[in-house]
């Protein structure tokens, strides 16, 4: 595997996408090139900064409202 | 009013995956008040259609479904009303600051304003924006998403490709409006 090829499935990668033969292949790339282990990195800190800055809680009281009305 | 013990169970089990519908509407709507209302119809919704739901497959991204579509039918009329993306080409938020010289290029993205990641997904058109919210938010996988939003895996990955582009090329304008990094990609002098 070579960079270009690394960074084409770095999404499906990060995403948990990839079959095992894939991942061992692009894991074996990421051990040998820094590079593509910083950008490998970096996609993986973009997508948790995106789940934790829109994550949010049900409010409480609609949430008990919603248990009322359904249960 | 009494309910069955089948119904009750369901809608027990249903209320387990209320934290992802309410996040689901509100990043939708935009709007608490719109979101608790699009949640609460979904629910019922879901009740009413119980029959329909098959045992043993993936309840969140049902309801999903059932709330997205009802999304579409109350606050955008017809699916033809969501803008496309504008074309920002291939932007990659990691190699633009790499190219101009902001590494470590991870220290940008910690100075990042949680409140501009939401405004940057929330200012995605619609049916991009539900991709990432499932994928990325949900961490829903390519096959329950595509589940859910009713269209083939290879139509969420391309939604997918294109609404991270858009996205990263939004926070790459917030940072620099910013200040965080210069115009050009390098990181602004530490305090």
């Amino acid at each position: 595997m070579n960079c270009k090829d690394c960074s084409e499935k770095l999404d499906r990668f990060v995403d948990r996408e990839l079959n095992s033969t894939e991942v061992l292949e692009l894991q074996l790339h990421l051990e040998s090139c820094p590079d593509c282990q910083d950008h490998y990195e970096f996609e993986a800190h973009v997508k948790r900064l995106v789940r934790h800055s829109c994550d949010c809680d049900t409010p409480p009281a609609f949430r008990e409202k919603l248990r009322q009305l359904l249960t | 009013m009494a309910e069955s013990p089948a119904r009750t169970a369901f809608a027990e089990e249903a209320l387990t995956h209320l934290d992802t519908l309410y996040r689901g509407a509100l990043r939708l709507t935009r709007d608490p008040d719109q979101a608790q209302d699009l949640v609460q119809e979904a629910y019922l919704r879901a009740l009413r259609y119980q029959h329909s739901y098959q045992q043993g497959t993936n309840m969140k991204a049902w309801l999903f479904a059932i709330m997205r579509n009802l999304f579409w039918d109350r606050f955008k009329g017809s699916r033809k009303e969501d803008v496309s993306l504008d074309d920002v080409g291939e932007f990659v938020l990691y190699e633009k600051l790499r190219d101009e010289g902001a590494r470590p290029e991870a220290d940008v993205l910690d100075k990042l304003a949680a409140s501009e990641v939401v405004k940057a997904v929330e200012t995605l058109p619609p049916l991009h924006r539900e991709v990432v919210l499932l994928v990325d938010v949900e961490g829903f996988s390519y096959k329950d998403a595509a589940q859910a939003l009713g269209v083939p895996i290879g139509t969420v990955m391309s939604r997918l490709h294109r609404a991270r582009q858009q996205l990263q090329k939004s926070l790459y304008d917030y940072a620099v409006e910013s200040g965080i990094v210069r115009g050009n990609g390098t990181p602004q002098v530490q305090q």
